[in-house]
């Protein structure tokens, strides 16, 4: 597919690399950005370097490699301007953050969100995050969120001891005292497996019927 | 030689003490597990499992908490080869061919490759320690900042050298990345740069979360793009281990990779971040064919790999003679030795011969059980990789994610990644490569910091670079380097020039 | 394969934390007691630096007579203040605590504008867990045989002396200044990122002298790698019997010392805030606590000097002590 495009890109007259031109603006935009937020920074001598100089002469390096691209652009042929999916990049960022805004409280100017620790962000993260693709099924995202949060929540809470809060900040308060957090934490865990392994067998009890069917009629 | 030699039976009596051995094990075996997850390093983990050895004899909890750290290297080359996650900085090499060798179906190979040479560079480089690891690190004191900005100048021309595309763009992802690099509190006069007042950047950019960002997210939504091709790509698993021919072709590349990562490991100033920069840099130049580096050259996995193995080795020495921790982990292990009453420095060797040469002892055989618990785990993870993608990527999504907030418990470092992964993304639309940017951002950070070092002590005469033999002697290493890079694309026409295979 | 694998390292990490995990198991006694969940220390520090280890020390014994697990989380970033002010911001409630330090309650008002927190209102002082005296370490080859005469090089030596530091809001950093401004002298301030490299650089002879805490330096100065000139206490530390006080080297006014203290956020309910003061009077009472400690090179503050009154108050003199010095030395900088 490159190949035809390339070959039409050369006949096109005053852009030859479509890519190097568009990459060369980006890498200017961003030389010309740095040297704008580095711009209050002193400078400094040779003898005692300020914070400013070293961002400010990268910022010249970046643009004088973005210029190059450019000119590079009109001089040669390159490769066309590649094709970029949204679905992907906007899906994956949206489940990503699911997950950071989820995990604790996470205030966001006048917003707060409640901690609802790992048991509710692994599985947002895992089926918000499965849909990135089209051929997602709903089911098997959940049955995957199901077994994962509650392998994760095993190996990352009880094995290796990484201070990740689990649970929803309400429900420890609620059930402070009653119950050890580890002894929670495996019994909610061993829950979450059941409910997995429940939804499994259903969707291959499901499955099968069909195939079934399917297979007597050939013989018949 | 008699000394070495009773020397390292004490060591080994130490050490086949039945629950040192089973310490050195569960290290091991922890360090593997961590090292796999992505982004869940063995800082956090010897961090949270410090408490657990306070019962422990401060031998036993050392032996273990090693393990941890170098079993967290050999874990981590399994996600860089299989998911392109590079989980610290020196791994980061690894992706370039072992990724592509685990896309054309020879992901066991890699891995076979990548465990074999890292137990014969371990093993190497604990005889090194063990025979000259004292007289040498006397030999690392010479190391000023002159000399180690020269290093840190060395490893950048590595970068445009290992980069496979065109130069210019290469040139460019590095400055870029130094430029991330600065983000964050100046050291020397705590003023904020680049920072935009945000509270989540004073404290600069973390490598892993850049890394982790521009290698598996980026990885993931390139993936997403053309589903069709992958999945049968995947389905092909090809022979589990090495063969014959493919050991000997890796034979060399270990050899050389093992002595390279050695001698930069004893160096105090982190000098074992450009081990596996270097390995790759030497195989990639006496290769006879060069352009088959970046398309899952079996060397550029073996010589990185065993660099980086036995820089992890060797980096114990400036901690175990001089009592100075040459990078994080290493900080971390004294702050252990000293909660258990062990105060590291030079009298270690020689007040604590049974933890020093029990340590040394420990750690072969922790090479050997690694090599033991990996070869066998090789089959497994290549059978994850038969997993369908729609059912991969969201838990590479949460194990990312996961491990990301592990770090520093912050949300803003889980969204970072996103970040990271469009920018990496977009990266790869652009055709850049995102390796030289991440090598940039490595060494950049300690660049400058050598570099107003060496100026300030020097006060502001850059002929001090010069002066020194060392420091002149890398400059010329460098500058014939960058020279040897260039000159290919410049004897083709003109219209190459930017672009050399 | 996997599951049984997986089955054995769960096996084999309950053994080997088998310890740390029968004080989870076993849940609080009474309904309403505090504490029935495990509490929280935040140490605004990376693991296995001087304060992690102080806090991980205390913690340990702490968690024996609350009943309840200690856990450390480090909370790393901007001096310590990352750490801080998030613990700052937490529910008064006695399940999450820090470990202050002389940098974060005392140095970081002058070194940071936008600091979030009042080290003097915005908490409930719990008590002093521990000092750590400075010493004034040189390169061994150092021309000057004793403090004095080492005093006279350093302030006719002006610019052409290296002093190093381990970063602006380091306690090198800020105890550096101190003793500069102190004696008059003005070195070359040579930066670090850590401990660590600056002492690697001192024992190799490229900077000239820098002061930093016992823990970090101790070793060295036994091994002969570098030398001391004082230790700036009243009196001699145990663990440098042989280096003379600030005092006694004749340096009157150069008294200092890295702290570490224990927190609260402001507000917690009385009985809370007794059984923590309890808790952490116990640890410091206890023998191997104590020993494990002074091992070190630290210093256990006598009960008069460590209660939370007493903290309040020491708080607010760093602070008056910090302010000046290093708004000038930071000016300067800039």
């Amino acid at each position: 597919m490159s190949e035809l495009n390339h070959g039409r890109a050369s006949g096109r007259g005053l852009v030859r690399g479509p890519q190097s031109l568009v990459a060369g603006i980006g890498l200017v935009a961003l030389a010309l950005f740095g040297f704008w937020a580095s711009g209050d920074l002193p400078q400094g001598t040779l003898r005692a370097m300020g914070p400013g100089l070293m961002p400010r002469w990268l910022s010249v390096g970046v643009g004088i490699c973005g210029l190059g691209l450019v000119l590079a652009a009109f001089l040669k042929d390159g490769e066309p301007l590649a094709r970029a999916a949204w679905r992907g990049p906007v899906v994956v960022t949206l489940a990503i953050f699911a997950f950071a805004v989820t995990i604790r409280p996470f205030t966001f100017g006048s917003v707060t969100m409640p901690g609802l620790g790992l048991i509710v962000a692994g599985p947002l993260a895992v089926i918000v995050g499965g849909f990135a693709t089209p051929e997602a099924r709903l089911r098997e995202l959940v049955i995957l969120a199901l077994f994962l949060t509650a392998g994760c929540m095993l190996l990352f809470g009880d094995l290796l001891n990484l201070p990740i809060p689990i649970f929803p900040v309400a429900v420890v308060d609620a059930l402070s005292g009653t119950l050890s957090t580890r002894t929670l934490l495996r019994l909610a865990a061993g829950l979450l497996a059941v409910g997995g392994l429940a939804l499994l067998f259903l969707e291959r009890a499901q499955r099968r019927q069909p195939v079934d069917v399917a297979h007597h009629s050939m013989t018949t | 030689m008699s000394d070495l030699v009773s020397n390292l039976g004490l060591g080994f009596s130490i050490a086949l003490s039945l629950q040192n051995l089973a310490l050195c094990f569960l290290g091991c075996l922890v360090g593997t597990l961590i090292g796999v997850l992505p982004g869940v390093g063995p800082i956090a983990t010897i961090a949270m499992l410090l408490p657990i050895t306070f019962g422990l004899d401060p031998v036993g909890a050392l032996i273990m908490l090693a393990g941890i750290y170098y079993g967290a290297q050999y874990g981590g080359s399994t996600t860089a080869i299989l998911v392109n996650i590079p989980g610290e900085a020196t791994s980061v090499i690894t992706t370039l061919d072992g990724h592509q060798m685990a896309r054309q179906g020879r992901a066991g190979i890699a891995l076979g490759i990548a465990a074999i040479g890292s137990f014969c560079a371990g093993t190497v480089a604990t005889m090194l320690i063990a025979a000259i690891g004292a007289p040498l690190t006397r030999l690392a004191l010479v190391f000023g900042p002159a000399e180690y900005f020269a290093l840190m100048v060395m490893g950048l021309v590595f970068a445009v050298v290992l980069a496979r595309g065109s130069i210019l763009k290469a040139v460019a992802m590095i400055l870029v990345g130094i430029l991330l690099a600065t983000v964050g509190t100046d050291l020397e006069t705590g003023q904020e740069r680049l920072t935009f007042g945000l509270a989540f950047l004073t404290d600069g950019i973390d490598f892993s979360v850049l890394a982790m960002g521009l290698f598996g997210i980026a990885e993931i939504l390139r993936n997403l793009d053309h589903t069709e091709t992958r999945d049968v790509v995947r389905q092909h698993i090809g022979r589990l281990l090495p063969g014959r021919a493919e050991l000997r072709q890796a034979a060399g590349p270990i050899l050389r990779g093992t002595a390279i990562g050695s001698t930069l490991g004893i160096l105090p100033g982190n000098g074992a971040v450009l081990g596996p920069f270097a390995a790759y840099t030497v195989e990639k130049r006496i290769a006879r064919d060069p352009s088959r580096f970046g398309r899952g050259a079996i060397e550029g996995v073996a010589g990185p790999e065993s660099a980086n193995n036995a820089g992890a080795q060797t980096s114990f020495i400036p901690l175990l003679t001089l009592g100075i921790p040459p990078n994080a982990v290493m900080a971390l292990m004294v702050g252990a030795m000293t909660i258990h009453g062990i105060v590291p420095g030079p009298g270690v060797m020689t007040k604590n011969p049974n933890l020093f040469w029990g340590m040394i002892a420990s750690m072969w055989l922790g090479n050997l059980m690694l090599l033991i618990i990996n070869l066998p785990l090789v089959g497994v993870w290549v059978r994850l990789l038969k997993v369908p993608y729609r059912l991969m990527f969201p838990a590479i999504l949460m194990f990312c994610a996961i491990g990301i907030y592990s770090i520093n418990a912050l949300p803003t470092d889980v969204m970072l990644i996103a970040l990271f992964g469009l920018i990496g993304y977009a990266l790869i639309k652009f055709g850049f490569e995102p390796a030289p940017l991440l090598l940039g951002f490595v060494l950049g950070k300690l660049m400058e910091e050598y570099l107003r070092r060496a100026l300030t002590l020097s006060r502001g005469d850059a002929m001090v670079f010069l002066e020194r033999p060392i420091c002149a002697g890398l400059f010329a290493i460098s500058i014939i380097m960058l020279v040897a890079a260039l000159t290919p694309s410049l004897r083709r026409s003109r219209d190459d020039v930017f672009s050399e295979a | 394969m996997t599951r049984t694998l997986t089955r054995r390292l769960a096996g084999l990490a309950l053994i080997a934390g088998a310890a740390a995990g029968l004080g989870l198991a076993a849940p609080g006694a009474l309904a309403d007691a505090y504490p029935q969940r495990p509490i929280t220390m935040v140490v605004p520090f990376a693991a296995g630096g001087p304060t992690d280890v102080v806090a991980r020390i205390v913690a340990d014994h702490m968690s024996r007579t609350l009943g309840q697990q200690v856990v450390i989380e480090n909370v790393t970033g901007a001096g310590g203040t990352t750490g801080i002010t998030r613990a700052a911001q937490a529910a008064p409630d006695g399940y999450t605590i820090m470990m202050g330090h002389m940098g974060t309650h005392g140095a970081a008002p002058a070194l940071f504008k936008g600091l979030k927190y009042d080290p003097a209102t915005s908490f409930d002082p719990i008590g002093m867990a521990a000092g750590t005296p400075i010493v004034i370490v040189a390169k061994k080859d150092f021309a000057a045989p004793d403090l004095k005469a080492f005093l006279a090089a350093v302030k006719s030596g002006g610019a052409s002396v290296n002093q190093a530091h381990a970063g602006v809001g380091s306690v090198s950093h800020s105890t550096g200044v101190l003793f500069d401004s102190i004696i008059g002298a003005k070195p070359t301030l040579v930066v670090y990122r850590g401990t660590g490299p600056a002492l690697n650089d001192l024992m190799a002879g490229q900077v000239d002298f820098m002061t930093d805490q016992i823990v970090n330096v101790a070793p060295q100065i036994n091994g002969g790698t570098i030398k001391a000139y004082a230790i700036a206490t009243p009196e001699r530390s145990p663990a440098l019997p042989n280096v003379p006080t600030t005092k006694e080297a004749g340096l009157d006014n150069y008294e200092v010392s890295a702290w570490n203290a224990v927190f609260a956020p402001k507000g917690l309910p009385k009985d809370v805030s007794a059984a923590l003061v309890n808790a952490l009077g116990k640890a410091l009472e206890d023998e191997s606590t104590r020993k494990r400690i002074l091992d070190l090179g630290g210093t256990v503050p006598p009960t008069a000097e460590r209660g939370p009154a007493a903290l309040q108050k020491l708080v607010e003199s760093e602070v008056a002590r910090w302010t000046p010095v290093l708004r000038a030395a930071v000016d300067g900088n800039n």
